[in-house]
C-alpha cells in the first residue's frame, strides 16, 4: 500500500509540471490575442494580412463559409436590397450571408452583445452605441486590409463617424443627408410661393401660408421605441446653423451643459414654429402621436406644403408618387442667423464581433463602391424604378444608378461646407436613445417646459 | 422533409442519452459499496469536468480542450487514490496533492480578464468568515461532523471570495496561481480530511442517493432557469456601471429609483382636494352610505347593524371608491403609482365587470353565446390586442379629415349633433321617452317594495337628463369653435398622448381581455353554490339581492381572491399594453417597461436588476397569499 501511494504521487507531480507547463505557454499566447483584440490593431491586422496580401477577394477560398448579419433595416425594400446585394457577393465566393432586421435592434443588440452570442456583423446606425460597444470590448477594430479599402472609398469626413478614439471599428456602407426639406414644386408655383433663402424667411414663408389658410408643415415625430428621434434632428440642424460646428461639438460631447441658454433658444425656435396655431398637419391628430413614417401620404396629397426629413424618407411615400420637379422634390434646409450652410448627416456602421476571413470580406465589401452600386440597383428596382431611400457617399460609385433628385442629395452632401452626425446618434445611449428622446417628447406634447425637459436630460448625463 | 428527420432523430437520440445518462448514474452509484475506488474516480473525474466545463463556458481558460481533459484526469486520478487509501495521513497527503495539481493547473491556465490583484483586508475577512462560518456549522449540527472538515470546507470558501471573487480583477500572473493554488490547497485538504468511509456508509450512500437522482433533473431545471438567474439578477442589482466594468455599489440602484421624480412623484399631491373627481367621490360614498343606512332602518333587511347592502347602494360606494382612486392616481404621477393605478382599475374593473356579467348572465336566456363573445377578447395577445385598440380604436386624425378610429368618428359625430339644431332636439325628445319608460319601471318598482329598482332607474335617468341638457346647452361630443371662424370644427381626443387618462386608455384593453377570464371563473363559482342554500334563503323570504349578497356572495368569496391575486400578479408586470402603444411615452410608463429600457436600451443591467428586483419583491406576498390559500383548501 505504501508503495503505491509514493507512485500515485510521483506520477501527480508529473503531471502537475506538465499542466502548468503547458498551461504557461498558452496564458501566453492568450495575452497577446486579448491585447490585439481590445487594444491595438497590430496583431490581429498582422496576421489577416499575411493571410490574404492579394487584396482581391477571389483570391480567398471563402467556399462555404457563412456569415450573419444584423441590422436595423427591416421593411421589405431596403432589407430586401440589402440581402440582395450581399447575394451578390455571397454567390461569387460560394458563402452564405444572412442579413436579419428588426425594427428594434437598438434593444436586442445590446442585449445580445452583452449576452455574448452577437451576430458576426451588426450595421450601427449610432456612433455613440459603436464607441460603447468599443470601450465595452464587444467589437473588434479593423485590420489594416479593410481600413485601407474603405479609406479608398470613403472620405475622412465620413470615416471618421466609425472611430474610436482614433482606433478604426465601423465602415461606412450608406450615408443619409438630413437638412431636406421634402416639398411640391407645383404646389409651391401655384401658391406664389418662393423657395426660403434663410430661417427667417421660412418662418416667414410658414405665416404667409397660414394665412392663406393653407397647412405649411407635415410633422410626425411617432417612432415605436425610438419615439421622439425628429425632433432631435429638428433641433440639430438648427443648432448647427445658430451656433456652428463648433459648440454643436461641444454639445454632443458633453463639454457645455445640454441645456445652455444656446440649445433651449433652439429648441423655443422649433417648438415656436410647431406650436403655432394651423402651421402643422398631424395626420394622427398631434405630432407626437404621429408615426414619422405617415407624412407621405398627406405630403403626396397636399394636405401640407413642406416636411423636413431626411433622404431615407423617400421610401415613405406612397406608391407611385411622381418625384423631381413634377412631383415631390427637395430643397436644402436654409441657413440660420450665421449664414453658414452646414450639412446634418447620419448613416449606418457595420462593425464587426467575430474575427475570421469571411467576416473581414464581407466588411471590405460594405465599404466597397461595389456595394453600394448593388444595393442602389436592387432597391430601386423593389421600389419600381423611384427613389429608392438609399444613397451612398461611396467616392468610386457609379453615379448613374441614381435619378436625378437623389444625386442632387449626394451633391449636398458632398459640397457641403461641414457635414456633422446626427447629435443625439453620437451622444451616450442613456441620452441620445433616451432622455433626448422622451423628454422631448413630452415637451412637443405639452407635458413638460422647454426648460424643465432640458434640465431632465442634463441631469441623466451619465 | 429533411428538417423533420433531422428533428426525430434529435429527439431521440437526445432521449436515448438521457436515458443512457440516467441509468449510468443509477449503475455508478450501484458501485459505491463494492467497488469504491471506481466509483470515487468517476466521481471525481466529473467534478474535475464540470468546475473546468464552466470555466470553459465563461471563456475564462485558455486552452480550453486540453485543460479541461487534464482536470478530469486529475479529479478522476486523485478520486481513485482517495478510494483504496484509508490511512488518515495517507488520505490528507492525497487529497492535498490532487487539490494543489488542480489549483496549480487552473491559475495558470486562467485567462488574464480574471487574474485578481490581491487584497489583504479581502482575504482577512474572508477567511475568518470561512472559519467563523464553519466554527458555527459544527457546533449548529450539534458536532456530528468533523471540525476540520467543516472549518476547511468553510475555509476554502472564504478564500475563493476573499483572494479571488470579491478582488479587483487587474492582478498578476503570480497573483492568480497562488490563490488558485492556496485554493486547490484548501479544497484538498478538505476532501482528504473525509475519511474513509466504511461498508455501512457506502451502502447508504448507494441507497440515499436514489431519491436526488430522480430529482435531479427538474432541480437542475428549476436551478438553471429560475434560481441561478434569480440570484444573478438581485446581485446585478447592487451594481452600477457598464456591462463590461460592474462594480459594487450597496443599494445606490435602489436609492436613485425611490428618489427619481419620473418614478415617483408627489409633488402635486394638493391638487387631489381641489379636483372634482375627489368631492365627487366622496358625495357618492356620503350618499351610498347614507341611503344604506336609511334603507337598513326603514325596511329592517339589514345584516342587524341598520345599514343595508343592496345593489344600489353597493354600486354607489364602489363607483364612488373608483373615482377616489381616480382621483387619487392622476395626481401621484411617476411609473411605481402608475403600476399601482393598473392594479387598482384593471382589479377592481375586471373583478366588478366579470362578477356582474356572470350573475346577470346567469341562467338566463342566451348566457352562453353573451359569455363565448365576452370571452373571446382572451384568445387575443396583448401584443394584438395593443395593436387593435391602438389602430381602429383609438386614432385621430386631424379636424380636416374623416375620423377614421371608432372612438373619435363617434365622440365627433356627437359633437356635430349637437351643435345642429334639429338633431339636438331629435336625440333630446328620443332621450326624454327613455326618461319617462324607466321612470315608469322605477314607480312600479317602489310600489312593490323594490328599492333596488327605484334607485337603478333614478340613476339612469339622472345621467339621461344630463345628456338631455347638455345636448340643447352647452353642448357635448367632440367639437370646438374654430379659434378665427367660429364655426365649429372636429375635436377629436387624441387618446395615446392626452395625460394622464392615456393611461386608462390603455388599462382599458387589459379590462376588455380580463374581464372575461374573470367572468368564467366566476360563473362557474356561481353554478357551484349549492341550490338547497339559495332556496333556504327565498323561503325565509329573502329577497333576490338580499340571496345574492349574503348567500352567493360569501360562498365565491374564495374564488374572487384567486382572481383578484392572479390578475394583481397579472398587472403588477404589465408590460406589452405600454411597449407597444405608447413606449411608456406621454407619462404612460410601467415597472417592467422601465426596467427593459434601463437593461437593454441604455445597457444599464444594475439598474435594471433593481427595477426587476422591485418587481419581485410586490409579487412576492400575493404570491405567498395565494400558496397559503392553496394549502390551506388542500388540506381543508
Amino acid at each position: 500500500m505504501k508503495l503505491q501511494k509514493h507512485w500515485f504521487i510521483a506520477v501527480l507531480s508529473v503531471l502537475a509540471l506538465v499542466a502548468s507547463a503547458c498551461a504557461t505557454d498558452e496564458g501566453g499566447e492568450a495575452t497577446t490575442t486579448t491585447e490585439g483584440t481590445t487594444a491595438t490593431t497590430a496583431d490581429a491586422g498582422t496576421d489577416t494580412t499575411e493571410g490574404s496580401t492579394d487584396t482581391t477577394v477571389d483570391e480567398m477560398d471563402l467556399t462555404g463559409t457563412e456569415v450573419t448579419v444584423f441590422g436595423s433595416e427591416s421593411s421589405d425594400e431596403e432589407a430586401g436590397a440589402m440581402q440582395d446585394a450581399l447575394n451578390v457577393f455571397a454567390e461569387a465566393n460560394g458563402m452564405t450571408i444572412t442579413f436579419t432586421g428588426a425594427r428594434d435592434f437598438s434593444d436586442q443588440i445590446n442585449a445580445q452583445a452583452a449576452g455574448g452570442n452577437p451576430p458576426d456583423i451588426a450595421i450601427i446606425p449610432q456612433p455613440g452605441k459603436v464607441a460603447d460597444f468599443a470601450r465595452e470590448g464587444f467589437i473588434l477594430p479593423l485590420p489594416d486590409d479593410v481600413i485601407a479599402v474603405l479609406e479608398e472609398n470613403w472620405d475622412p469626413a465620413f470615416t471618421v463617424f466609425g472611430n474610436v478614439d482614433g482606433v478604426q471599428y465601423g465602415v461606412n456602407n450608406k450615408a443619409d443627408i438630413k437638412s431636406l426639406v421634402w416639398y411640391s414644386p407645383t404646389a409651391f408655383a401655384d401658391g406664389g410661393y418662393a423657395l426660403p433663402e434663410s430661417w427667417d424667411e421660412l418662418k416667414t414663408l410658414t405665416n404667409t401660408m397660414i394665412a392663406d389658410g393653407n397647412i405649411p408643415w407635415c410633422v410626425g415625430i411617432e417612432s415605436g421605441g425610438a419615439t421622439g428621434w425628429p425632433f432631435t434632428d429638428w433641433v440639430e440642424d438648427l443648432l448647427l446653423r445658430y451656433e456652428g460646428v463648433d459648440v454643436y461639438a461641444q454639445w454632443w460631447q458633453h463639454e457645455i451643459p445640454f441645456n445652455d441658454d444656446r440649445v433651449k433658444t433652439v429648441w423655443n425656435e422649433v417648438l415656436g414654429v410647431w406650436d403655432t396655431p394651423g402651421a402643422v398637419f398631424a395626420s394622427e391628430g398631434s405630432i407626437a402621436a404621429t408615426p414619422f413614417g405617415a407624412n407621405g401620404e398627406p405630403l403626396a396629397n397636399g394636405d401640407c406644403f413642406m416636411h423636413r426629413q431626411a433622404s431615407f424618407f423617400s421610401a415613405f411615400l406612397p406608391e407611385g408618387t411622381v418625384t423631381g420637379p413634377d412631383g415631390i422634390s427637395v430643397f436644402y434646409f436654409p441657413p440660420g442667423p450665421t449664414g453658414a450652410r452646414p450639412v446634418l448627416g447620419g448613416g449606418t456602421l457595420p462593425v464587426a464581433f467575430r474575427d475570421a476571413p469571411e467576416v473581414w470580406a464581407v466588411m471590405k465589401y460594405y465599404a466597397s463602391s461595389e456595394y453600394a452600386n448593388n444595393r442602389q440597383i436592387a432597391q430601386q428596382a423593389r421600389k419600381g424604378g423611384e427613389l429608392s431611400g438609399f444613397l451612398s457617399a461611396a467616392k468610386n460609385q457609379d453615379m448613374n444608378n441614381y435619378l436625378p433628385l437623389e444625386q442632387v442629395m449626394i451633391g449636398f452632401m458632398l459640397e457641403a461646407e461641414t457635414l456633422s452626425f446626427d447629435g443625439s446618434d453620437l451622444m451616450p445611449a442613456a441620452v441620445g436613445a433616451g432622455t433626448f428622446w422622451t423628454e422631448g417628447t413630452s415637451a412637443v406634447n405639452g407635458d413638460s417646459t422647454v426648460d424643465d425637459a432640458t434640465q431632465a436630460i442634463e441631469d441623466s448625463w451619465p | 422533409m429533411d428538417r423533420v428527420i433531422a428533428v426525430v432523430i434529435g429527439v431521440v437520440l437526445a432521449l436515448g442519452l438521457s436515458a443512457i445518462v440516467f441509468i449510468g448514474i443509477n449503475k455508478l452509484f450501484d458501485l459505491s459499496e463494492k467497488r469504491f475506488a471506481i466509483f470515487n474516480a468517476v466521481i471525481g473525474g466529473v467534478s474535475g469536468f464540470v468546475v473546468f466545463a464552466l470555466l470553459w463556458g465563461n471563456q475564462m481558460i485558455v486552452s480550453p480542450e486540453i485543460v479541461t481533459l487534464m482536470a478530469t484526469l486529475i479529479g478522476a486520478a486523485t478520486g481513485f487514490a482517495l478510494g483504496l487509501v484509508k490511512t488518515r495521513s495517507g488520505r490528507l497527503a492525497v487529497g492535498v496533492a490532487g487539490g494543489l495539481t488542480l489549483g496549480l493547473v487552473a491559475g495558470s491556465a486562467t485567462r488574464s480578464i480574471a487574474w485578481p490583484s490581491i487584497d489583504p483586508v479581502a482575504v482577512v475577512v474572508g477567511v475568518a468568515l470561512g472559519a467563523g462560518f464553519g466554527a458555527l456549522h459544527w457546533v449548529i449540527t450539534r458536532r456530528r461532523h468533523s471540525a476540520r472538515v467543516l472549518i476547511l470546507a468553510w475555509l476554502s470558501v472564504g478564500w475563493l471570495f476573499g483572494a479571488w471573487l470579491a478582488a479587483d480583477l487587474d492582478g498578476s500572473k503570480a497573483e492568480v496561481v497562488f490563490v488558485a493554488a492556496v485554493l486547490g490547497l484548501l479544497v484538498g485538504a478538505w476532501i482528504g480530511s473525509v475519511p474513509y468511509p466504511d461498508r455501512l456508509t457506502r451502502a447508504s450512500i448507494a441507497t440515499g442517493s436514489r431519491k436526488y437522482i430522480f430529482l435531479a433533473p427538474a432541480m437542475f431545471f428549476i436551478a438553471a432557469t429560475l434560481l441561478v438567474p434569480l440570484g444573478r439578477t438581485i446581485w446585478l442589482g447592487f451594481l452600477t456601471g457598464t456591462p463590461t466594468k460592474l462594480e459594487f455599489s450597496g443599494l445606490e440602484n435602489y436609492v436613485s429609483i425611490f428618489t427619481d421624480s419620473g418614478i415617483i412623484d408627489v409633488s402635486d399631491w394638493t391638487s387631489i382636494f381641489t379636483g372634482r373627481l375627489f368631492w365627487s367621490a366622496v358625495l357618492l360614498v356620503v350618499v351610498g352610505v347614507g341611503l344604506g343606512r336609511w334603507l337598513g332602518r326603514s325596511g329592517g333587511t339589514g345584516l342587524g347593524t341598520g345599514f343595508s347592502l343592496s345593489a344600489g347602494t353597493g354600486m354607489l360606494i364602489g363607483v364612488g371608491v373608483i373615482l377616489g382612486g381616480f382621483a387619487f392616481f392622476t395626481v401621484i404621477r411617476g411609473t411605481i403609482p402608475n403600476n399601482l393605478w393598473w392594479i387598482f382599475s384593471v382589479t377592481v374593473f375586471s373583478v366588478g365587470l366579470g362578477l356582474a356579467i356572470a350573475v346577470l348572465a346567469d341562467r338566463s336566456k342566451g348566457e352562453n353565446a353573451a359569455k363565448s363573445l365576452i370571452f373571446l377578447p382572451l384568445a387575443i395577445s396583448f401584443v394584438g390586442a395593443s395593436i387593435i385598440w391602438r389602430g381602429p380604436m383609438y386614432t385621430a386624425r386631424p379636424p380636416s379629415q374623416d375620423q377614421t378610429g371608432v372612438f373619435n368618428a363617434i365622440w365627433v359625430q356627437v359633437g356635430e349633433w349637437s351643435t345642429s339644431d334639429t338633431s339636438s332636439l331629435v336625440i333630446s325628445l328620443g332621450l326624454l321617452v327613455i326618461v319617462a319608460f324607466a321612470g315608469y319601471i322605477g314607480l312600479r318598482g317602489w310600489q312593490s317594495g323594490n328599492n333596488a329598482i327605484l334607485a337603478g332607474s333614478v340613476a339612469i335617468n339622472l345621467a339621461l337628463v344630463w345628456l338631455v341638457y347638455r345636448f340643447l346647452g352647452p353642448g357635448i361630443g367632440g367639437v370646438i369653435p374654430d379659434p378665427i371662424t367660429g364655426e365649429p370644427i372636429p375635436d377629436p381626443v387624441i387618446f395615446l398622448t392626452s395625460n394622464p387618462w392615456n393611461n386608462f386608455w390603455m388599462m382599458l384593453v387589459f379590462i376588455w381581455i380580463q374581464t372575461g377570464f374573470a367572468m368564467v371563473i366566476f360563473s362557474a363559482a356561481i353554478k357551484a353554490v349549492p341550490d338547497d342554500l339559495l332556496e333556504a334563503a327565498r323561503i325565509d323570504g329573502a329577497t333576490e339581492s338580499q340571496t345574492f349578497w349574503k348567500v352567493t356572495v360569501p360562498q365565491i368569496f374564495p374564488t374572487i381572491g384567486v382572481v383578484a391575486t392572479t390578475l394583481i400578479v397579472t398587472v403588477l408586470k404589465v408590460f406589452d399594453i405600454p411597449k407597444v402603444m405608447t413606449n411608456g411615452n406621454f407619462d404612460t410608463q410601467v415597472l417592467a417597461n422601465e426596467m427593459w429600457q434601463r437593461a437593454f436600451t441604455e445597457l444599464n443591467f444594475g439598474l435594471g436588476s433593481a427595477l426587476a428586483v422591485v418587481i419581485f419583491l410586490g409579487v412576492l406576498p400575493i404570491m405567498y397569499l395565494n400558496i397559503r390559500r392553496m394549502q390551506r383548501e388542500r388540506l381543508g
